[in-house]
């Protein structure tokens, strides 16, 4: 049992480590009318110059024709007219089916790129706010100076608001004293105007009556005569 | 000479071994096994996206219990359409146009679609039998039709075969007549030769989208 336990713990482990993945080369090889591999012709031509490879097909075509290696039969004629097609297709549409793929691949990374984008913008207007949070706090020194300003003037609209609350009170008293002053003269006033009407009236005696009054009747007299002489002229 | 032209339908054996075997599993070898990458080249991007896609499409009208059988048909049709398209190529071989091939396929999953109906719901897979709105004197008559056509449908696997033999044949026969013609005619068998070719490889493509088509129907209605 230990042995097997020794060989469980080597399992899944490897001494190459393959972390990061190594990357994917970006094109395929290239090739040479579509099949015939690039390295080919770079192996000949340091002997053969250009038309090595070339040469070498024909050679071998040649060969494999005439010593009926390859016979010719319906089977040619078959592989013809499929090669015809699948190379037509493959020029034809090729290129469609290689961009398709290909915007597959992009729409996958453009997607994870918008969450990056998004996360991003994100995160720099979160960086924005943030600075200009800081901005508004320093200004909190001017928000406390108003603060206190508006407080003073409160708390000096109302000290006003009672000094006059009073002086008013003080002035209704000081009224009131006033009043009452004018009212006691205006009593001892009346009084006395009426006492001395009074004393006149009680001191009118009945000859002094008689005489005043024998006086208007002349003073009537004279007037009616000088009416009557300002009516007759 | 008939003998000859069927030549290319026997199965190969080389020192008793069968390489219908080797036809069988080497075209496994043409698709790659998608990688642990999250970007991947072209091959596996489109062998992905066609493998969603043709499931996406033959689940829509299956309900949940049939969806168990999405890796098989899925797998089911990229191995058929292989082997069709593959076949078309000069000089090689089409398992797909020997017939035990083809019924060792339908028949036990057909047998499966059928038993499976039976267990589950058996009164609905016998209503089958029977469909809705038929005249009353013709119920006798109708149930024994679609019993006939119920067991009918392992000819899914002989329509593959007929299909795919018939075009391999007129493909040999055309181009074999074309080998010793005069130029002259040989332009129209040319032409005749290059139609039947594009039409065996849609017909590979169809024969093979139908079988699973046909299987995922069967399967709908037992399901």
């Amino acid at each position: 049992l230990g042995a097997g336990l020794v060989q469980l713990a080597h399992l899944h482990t490897s001494p190459n480590s393959q972390a990061p993945v190594p990357a994917l080369p970006e094109k395929g090889g290239k090739t040479r009318h579509g099949i015939i591999p690039e390295e080919l012709f770079q192996i000949l031509y340091p002997k053969t110059g250009v038309t090595g490879p070339y040469v070498l097909g024909a050679g071998l075509l040649t060969y494999i024709l005439s010593k009926e290696i390859y016979i010719i039969n319906h089977e040619t004629f078959a592989a013809a007219c499929m090669g015809t097609v699948i190379i037509y297709g493959v020029r034809k549409f090729g290129p469609d089916v290689a961009a398709f793929a290909d915007k597959l691949n992009e729409e996958k990374v453009q997607k994870a790129q918008e969450v990056k984008d998004l996360a991003m913008t994100s995160l720099a207007q979160a960086i924005q706010d943030e600075k200009k949070e800081q901005w508004r706090a320093e200004g909190r020194q001017m928000l406390f100076d108003a603060k206190r300003n508006n407080v003073a003037m409160l708390l000096e609209t109302n000290r006003r608001e009672r000094v006059h609350m009073v002086t008013n009170d003080v002035k209704k008293r000081l009224d009131y004293q006033i009043a009452l002053q004018t009212l006691h003269r205006r009593m001892e006033q009346e009084h006395m105007v009426n006492w001395v009407e009074k004393n006149v009236v009680t001191s009118i005696t009945p000859q002094q009556e008689k005489a005043s009054i024998a006086k208007c009747i002349t003073d009537l007299k004279v007037l009616a005569k000088v009416q009557q002489a300002k009516t007759t002229a | 000479m008939t003998l000859s032209f069927f030549d290319q339908f026997m199965s190969p054996t080389y020192l008793g071994i069968p390489l219908i075997a080797v036809a069988l599993t080497l075209p496994w070898i043409l698709f790659p096994t998608p990688s642990a990458r999250w970007l991947n080249n072209r091959l596996i991007t489109l062998q992905g996206w066609f493998i969603n896609r043709f499931t996406q499409q033959l689940l829509l009208p299956l309900n949940l219990g049939g969806h168990k059988w999405a890796a098989l048909l899925t797998s089911l049709m990229l191995f058929l359409i292989t082997l069709n398209m593959l076949g078309l190529l000069p000089y090689t071989f089409t398992p797909t146009t020997q017939l035990s091939l083809n019924m060792g396929l339908a028949v036990p999953l057909w047998l499966a679609t059928v038993i499976i109906g039976m267990r589950n719901q058996p009164t609905a897979a016998l209503g089958h039998l029977l469909p809705e709105g038929t005249p009353v004197p013709l119920i006798p008559v109708l149930i024994i039709i679609e019993t006939i056509s119920l067991f009918i449908r392992p000819a899914l696997g002989v329509r593959l075969t007929a299909n795919l033999t018939a075009g391999h044949q007129l493909i040999a026969t055309a181009a074999f007549v074309l080998l010793p013609m005069m130029p002259t005619v040989a332009i129209l068998t040319s032409i005749v030769l290059f139609l039947l070719t594009l039409l065996e490889i849609a017909v590979a493509m169809i024969q093979a989208y139908v079988f699973v088509l046909l299987l995922s129907l069967y399967l709908q209605e037992n399901v």
